[in-house]
């Protein structure tokens, strides 16, 4: 039974510096006291605790940085809590930053098996999915050059269809909606359609709350760190956008 | 650690991959592909045999393969440290994208630099054939687990400097410095009776990469297996440093992450 359980986490982590050290700063600091500026704390996260069961299709909003790609990674298992437990059960598949972790100078084919063997095939599990994921990336003969000389576009769809060939019980999904140009974007949007329906559980980030209204039945307003809202998708989404409508535009967020 | 070692097992398909890429793409779109890395030590070692020829009057016959020998264990270690530093940045990407052990990270560096490493010691053997003959070709057995020690203490220098560099930027730099210096501290290039009896011989014998150079030498050379004693310092330092690497990783594997 898929699930997951989030007790009290929280995500604390180091900056030491803006940039990595460097020997002469470490020089420089030793004798300059007063103009060490120390390591920067940054929590992510504060005190989360969500319960999500079989069946549930979250979505997840709030303001850059929020906290929404932390916790989606949190669920993910990419970042480990600081304080307090998580708890997922089921096969998870994450569908974030698809379009980094190529290997430029591989050809796309290489691309495809070294991908998938990272998501947990085998070669033999691979072997009749290949064909589907060569197809559906629409590369053709572009699949024996090296991803280097793709366009964008291009290794979008490659990323696409390689990360979208599993069945996980759990999706987490950060804002990949759009794919390619727009026929290819039909095929995504299907794609994305079928997976979110096969899936045990959904949780999905997206800035587009017609995204999120047409897929989700909960959803998850992260504010500073915190769940700040959960309840039904259209009574939080109506609230947010309620709340962003009267508030004046604040000065450019921070990072993601 | 038991659940640690099969999550590691469980993706060697990605990490074989990738180290399949890795020797793949340096050669890429190169004529001589895979025999640079044959080259590179036997033009090094051609002309250190000329100039100590010529300087020294050693004789090519058994300077020759000592040399080889000695510069394909030393290109290794040296592999290992460089290449190390970065690996966990190597995996940025993947490491963001999906949880994985980070032990793999430096096991691709040290798989990729062991096939030049088996290679060059396939040179150093063919070149001893050919200069002076094996004087005992059973004594060759004894590399193996010779190499199987040189490839954990790669995975440890590979991690111990990836970790490192994760937290200090110099890491790489510092660690060129560092590796010229050990190189001329270490009886790679100086052939045996030139150093003795001098300090240079102090040095060598408590140098621990001269151990390491013994476990290579001696099966090839003088067809001899090398002694208990040998075996058991190197065994020693390989284990000391997998330990020290195991522990480091272990507290920094869900911290690896944040500092990419």
């Amino acid at each position: 039974m898929p699930r997951i359980v989030l007790d009290e986490v929280g995500i604390t982590y180091t900056i030491r510096f803006a940039h990595r050290v460097s020997f002469k700063e470490v020089l420089v600091r030793s004798f300059k006291r007063g103009a060490n500026p120390g390591p920067t704390r940054v929590e992510a996260l504060k005190g989360v605790t969500l319960n999500i069961e079989k069946g549930e299709r979250v979505g997840m909003i709030g303001r850059n940085g929020a906290g929404k790609s932390s916790l989606l990674k949190l669920m993910a298992g990419v970042y480990t809590p600081t304080t307090g437990t998580r708890t997922v059960e089921g096969s998870i598949g994450s569908l974030f930053d698809i379009s980094l972790g190529f290997e430029p100078d591989a050809t796309g084919r290489e691309n495809i098996a070294y991908r998938s063997y990272l998501q947990g095939e085998t070669p033999k599990t691979l072997k009749p999915k290949f064909n589907d994921i060569a197809s559906f990336s629409e590369l053709g003969e572009f699949l024996d050059v090296p991803v280097r000389n793709y366009s964008a576009g291009m290794v979008t769809r490659l990323a696409f269809a390689i990360s979208t060939a599993i069945e996980p019980d759990v999706l987490l999904i950060d804002e990949v909606f759009s794919a390619g140009d727009a026929g290819f974007q039909r095929k995504a949007h299907q794609r994305m359609r079928d997976m979110i329906g096969q899936a045990g559980i959904v949780v999905m980030i997206s800035h587009d709350m017609n995204t999120i209204k047409q897929f989700c039945d909960r959803v998850i307003w992260l504010s500073d760190g915190r769940v700040h809202r959960d309840g039904p998708a259209h009574e939080v989404i109506d609230e947010f956008t309620e709340y962003f409508a009267n508030e004046p535009p604040a000065p450019a967020a921070e990072a993601a | 650690m038991q659940q640690y070692i099969s999550d590691i097992w469980k993706l060697r398909y990605f990490w074989f991959s990738l180290v399949q890429i890795d020797l793949r793409n340096r050669y890429r779109r190169s004529v001589l592909g895979l025999g640079w890395s044959l080259l590179q030590p036997i033009a090094f070692s051609v002309v250190i045999c000329a100039v100590f020829h010529t300087v020294f009057h050693q004789d090519i016959r058994d300077f020759g393969p000592f040399l080889i020998c000695g510069l394909s264990c030393w290109n290794f270690i040296a592999a290992v440290t460089l290449q190390g530093s970065l690996s966990f940045f190597q995996g940025e990407h993947y490491i963001r994208q999906l949880p994985t052990p980070m032990a793999i990270y430096p096991l691709r560096t040290v798989l990729a630099a062991a096939v030049h490493f088996l290679l060059a010691l396939g040179i150093a053997i063919v070149a001893a054939f050919l200069l002076r003959g094996l004087p005992n070709p059973w004594a060759l057995f004894s590399l193996l687990p010779s190499v199987f020690l040189l490839l954990l203490l790669g995975w440890a220098i590979a991690t111990l400097a990836g970790l490192m560099s994760l937290q200090f930027m110099d890491t790489q730099h510092l660690a060129e410095v560092g590796l010229q210096l050990v190189f001329y501290a270490s009886p790679i290039i100086y052939p045996p009776d030139l150093a003795r009896g001098r300090a240079l011989q102090w040095v060598f014998s408590y140098n621990p990469v001269a151990i390491f150079l013994s476990l290579i030498r001696e099966p090839i050379m003088d067809g001899t297996v090398p002694s208990m004693a040998t075996y058991g310092s190197a065994v020693l330092i390989v284990a000391t440093m997998t330990a020290l690497a195991m522990a480091a990783l272990a507290r920094m594997e869900k911290k690896v992450v944040f500092y990419l």
